[in-house]
């Protein structure tokens, strides 16, 4: 109807100011045509011409249109929605898809990022402390207690750790081994470190796997370990710790990994995460991390070196072979408490790929409500009389649903979010995957 | 489930158990076309035309309340859908059936279940009604003036989050339900009508009687 109103309007209008039809019509010819149409605008718009008239005449019928075809597009829109519980998206503004993001967050349990509570368990078995100890961040008897990490002690000739007779069985060798299967390349057979070559002795932080995520965060962490003064032959025993705290980080500030079949390999060095490297130029190394498999593997013979370590190096046929030398590594870091350094800080690391969906509910969409409550009586009436001609409702889930209208997720509002014809909600829903 | 922060407005998502299953299908099962919004907890008699300071706060009791988190089980979730309706809509579409209640006598013995809707014309002509039977032991469900050109199951399927779900879901224009054989006792369940496009639901109840046998 309006369309018809504005042709009519432009038919009214002398034809002159239109550009002219047909061919063979030269410009001049066209320039004359339209001269008296000129000249009767001037004399009714004082000051004016005739293209700066004719335009804005032009412009606020096109305007006024362009107003009326918006319009009865958005009646034709929510007329075709009426009745409607569903809205699809639009593929192309409303989903975002395949974004990745890599998220870190505190290592331990409650993502908190720094351990500075270390507790071990007696449920262990004897056969299991020959091999590692668990660390847990409270008392394992209260809940919420969980392990963290696990302390071992490797060999490679089986030091340290005894055959227990004819079985020919020590733990540290088989330890050892086990992280020389898991971390080294095929033919490698000792791991070695820039601080003392190549090292049968190693001991070893590993981080609990639901901690780790996909990786630890390389960078952020930092193990403190104290000196050890004594301890027992079997560290099981009496172990004393004081005097010199380190802190170890990784150096990833101030070197690049070593990719292997193994992944990302860094150094571990002395050095602190606000301060980064000791001695940047010339670092003191101490072992190996392993970041994609939550481990560090810690030269013995520096740890013996710096720390006083005192690793129970004996033969393991000998009386004295069984040491648990993994106990003093849980003495050493446990021991930092007392000094200034903080906990053992660390970072887990992963990676989210995420589809955003942008939930656009327009101000003339889902006005109304099929809640009980906002009903009364069998024939549909709003239980709230002021509701009519001014419907309010309240958004507090979000449905995401296939073409077979199947709910495939669910998205709640922290807080109910008020919805009138006088006002719209976008809402965007993160799915992580 | 817990409550969830409503210091600031977050968004809690979490995918449905259809959803996981569509998505460890893969083969592009899990796709999200669609959306609906719900509000499942709100109680609009809350809503206080007399608060003593008020229009902007008629609402405020709704608007303070700490909300809970989602729950994965896709027929618990978003049971009230918000709809869009004209501005000057007086009444919600309600959907209705002849009978609120069926009661069947024998074995095989059947009803038709036509659902309309009312004051909206034409409400749910295009997806129909959803008919979801409470228990496929009672009866059988089928339908017998099915959707045309609809992605929406027509066959009976059955709902639930375990093996041992016994409801049944189906998709139409008209429904017939068939008493099965009860040797033991009488047997009562629901079916519960959802219109498709409008979100309204009406419940019926549906009696089938032991068999009879005649002494001799």
């Amino acid at each position: 109807m309006i369309l018809n109103k504005f042709i009519k309007t432009l038919k009214q209008l002398p034809r002159h100011s239109l550009p002219p039809k047909g061919k063979g019509r030269s410009y001049a010819s066209y320039e004359e045509s339209r001269q008296p149409f000129s000249r009767a605008i001037e004399d009714e718009v004082p000051g004016g011409t005739t293209s700066n008239v004719t335009t804005a005449q032009v412009e606020a019928l096109a305007q006024a249109k362009a107003n009326e075809i918006i319009s009865e597009m958005q009646q034709a829109q929510t007329l075709s929605k009426s009745g409607r519980t569903y809205s699809r998206f639009d593929f192309v503004n409303d989903i975002v898809d395949n974004q990745t993001a890599v998220i870190t967050a505190g290592l331990w349990s409650d993502n908190v990022g720094s351990l500075s509570t270390y507790y071990t368990s007696s449920v262990e078995t004897t056969s299991q402390r020959r091999y590692y100890i668990n660390i847990y961040q409270k008392n394992p008897g209260l809940t919420g207690s969980a392990v963290q990490f696990a302390c071992a002690y490797g060999n490679a000739v089986g030091s340290g750790s005894s055959a227990l007779g004819t079985q020919e069985d020590p733990a540290s060798k088989a330890v050892y081994a086990q992280y020389k299967q898991l971390l080294l390349e095929p033919n490698d057979t000792r791991f070695t470190t820039a601080g003392s070559g190549s090292t049968d002795s190693i001991y070893v932080v590993n981080v609990q796997r639901n901690r780790v995520k996909e990786q630890l965060d390389a960078g952020n962490w930092q193990l403190p370990l104290t000196t050890i003064t004594s301890h027992d032959q079997n560290a099981t025993g009496s172990v004393a710790v004081a005097g010199k705290t380190l802190t170890l980080i990784d150096d990833s500030s101030v070197a690049s990994a070593t990719v292997g079949s193994t992944g990302n390999v860094y150094n571990i060095v002395s050095g602190s995460v606000d301060n980064g490297v000791y001695t940047p130029t010339s670092p003191i190394y101490y072992g190996l991390f392993y970041p994609q498999y939550g481990t560090m593997i810690l030269d013995g013979k520096m740890l013996d070196q710096d720390l006083s370590f005192a690793t129970n190096l004996s033969a393991s046929n000998a009386a004295t072979a069984e040491g648990d030398n993994h106990f003093l590594l849980f003495h050493s870091i446990s021991g930092s408490l007392g000094s200034s350094v903080a906990g053992f800080e660390a970072r887990n690391q992963e990676k989210i790929t995420s589809t955003h969906y942008f939930v656009r509910i327009k101000n003339g969409e889902f006005n109304f409500s099929n809640n009980p409550s906002f009903t009364t009586g069998s024939v549909g009436a709003f239980s709230q009389t002021s509701f009519v001609g001014d419907p309010k409702t309240y958004v507090t889930t979000i449905g995401l649903y296939n073409d077979q209208q199947e709910l495939l997720a669910v998205a709640k509002l922290s807080k109910p979010l008020l919805k009138t014809f006088s006002r719209e909600a976008l809402v965007k829903v993160k799915l992580n995957f | 489930m817990g409550y969830l922060d409503n210091s600031s407005v977050t968004v809690d998502a979490i995918l449905t158990i259809k959803g996981r299953e569509l998505l460890a299908r893969g083969a592009n099962a899990f796709n999200i076309t669609q959306f609906a919004v719900g509000d499942d907890e709100v109680d609009y008699g809350l809503w206080n035309v007399n608060h003593p300071l008020g229009t902007d706060y008629y609402g405020v009791i709704i608007e303070n309340m700490p909300l809970t988190e989602a729950i994965p089980d896709e027929t618990q979730a978003l049971k009230y859908k918000l709809v869009t309706l004209p501005k000057q809509t007086t009444q919600i579409p309600v959907v209705t059936v002849g009978n609120t209640s069926i009661t069947l006598l024998a074995p095989g013995d059947s009803d038709i279940i036509s659902p309309n809707t009312s004051n909206l014309n034409g409400g749910n002509g295009t997806f129909g009604y959803t008919a979801i039977l409470g228990n496929s032991d009672v009866a059988a469900l089928r339908v017998t003036k099915p959707l045309q050109n609809s992605v929406l199951p027509t066959a009976p399927r059955f709902i639930g989050d375990n093996e041992d779900a016994q409801s049944v879901a189906v998709a139409g224009f008209e429904f017939r339900i068939s008493a099965k054989t009860q040797m033991i006792e009488d047997k009562t369940t629901t079916i519960t009508i959802i219109g498709n496009e409008t979100g309204g639901s009406t419940t019926i109840n549906l009696i089938v009687k032991k068999v009879t046998t005649n002494t001799i």
